[in-house]
């Protein structure tokens, strides 16, 4: 991913049912989640080397993800393990998928994006995840829009904020050139859900408004 | 291994090298041509096997006919 380096969040937790995968996108670069039988979290490229198609179409057996093409079987490590045509095969360990680093920490699923030194991953923070939402805007506007807004810049992709007395954190995911995705949690202890999930459908639709406004 | 179409020989040589690394398999080619693209693969059986039926499809720039093996010239 040639990006800002750091973690940036892809999905909630909750969201993410073991034994389910899912595709998203980072800087325009193509990802599967996937959550394997034992709870495991994974954030691989989403594309199987034999013909290049979409493991998030896959389906995750145990604690391998199997391709829907052809069966090609991936363990958590992306080493290829299993190749259904071949089945006494002894798969040679240059067939394997290319694997980011991921954490799930503050109710969500973080990866690292790979330009520039690392840095380590969000720290854990009892939460209550609330929702995704995706924005018809660069992450740089939406950022623009957060700090414009008085939320407080965490890192590269976690804000906070007080929203009607409960505190919010928001997890900016560059999704692609124009499009970027909102993760929010808040602080265990609050009872405002619902209420934050209709603010966030109301932060964006002022983000993009606030977009067309300034358009020439 | 001999493949027969209709070939940018570079750009074919690039798509079997990659293949190759993939595969774990040695392909060390023996011609280039517009129309004939020769090449020694080793390697286990299988393997050698899905080595062929990528190159058989081959890149977007060249269009592969027939793919067939012959034995290494003495």
């Amino acid at each position: 991913m040639s990006s800002a380096a750091g973690w940036y969040a892809v999905a909630l937790s909750d969201g993410l049912e073991p034994g389910t995968s899912a595709g998203t996108r980072l800087f325009d670069k193509e990802l599967v989640v996937w959550r394997d039988a034992s709870g495991a979290s994974h954030v691989w490229e989403d594309r199987c080397p034999h013909r290049g198609m979409r493991l998030s179409f896959g389906f995750v057996r145990g604690t391998h993800i199997a391709c829907l093409y052809h069966g090609w079987q991936y363990d958590e490590a992306g080493q290829c393990r299993y190749i259904p045509a071949h089945p006494t095969l002894d798969v040679p360990e240059t067939i394997r998928v290319a694997t980011y680093a991921s954490a799930e920490a503050m109710g969500m699923i973080w990866v690292r994006s790979d330009a520039g030194p690392s840095v380590p991953p969000p720290s854990n923070a009892p939460v209550i995840p609330v929702r995704s939402l995706y924005v018809d805007l660069p992450s740089e506007t939406v950022a623009a829009g957060l700090e414009a807004r008085s939320f407080a810049r965490v890192s590269p992709g976690l804000y906070s904020a007080d929203v009607a007395d409960t505190s919010v954190l928001l997890a900016v995911q560059p999704f692609t050139v124009d499009r970027t995705g909102l993760h929010l949690a808040i602080a265990d202890s609050s009872p405002a859900v619902m209420a934050v999930a209709v603010w966030a459908e109301e932060l964006r639709d002022a983000l993009e408004a606030a977009s067309r406004e300034d358009a020439p | 291994m001999v493949f027969i179409g209709d070939f940018n020989p570079q750009s074919f040589a690039e798509f079997m090298r990659h293949r190759a690394a993939r595969l774990s398999v040695r392909a060390e080619p023996r011609r280039l041509e517009v129309t004939r693209i020769e090449v020694e693969v080793d390697g286990e059986a299988d393997l050698v096997d899905m080595f062929e039926m990528a190159c058989s499809l081959g890149p977007i720039d060249c269009l592969v006919i027939d793919a067939y093996r012959e034995l290494p010239r003495r």
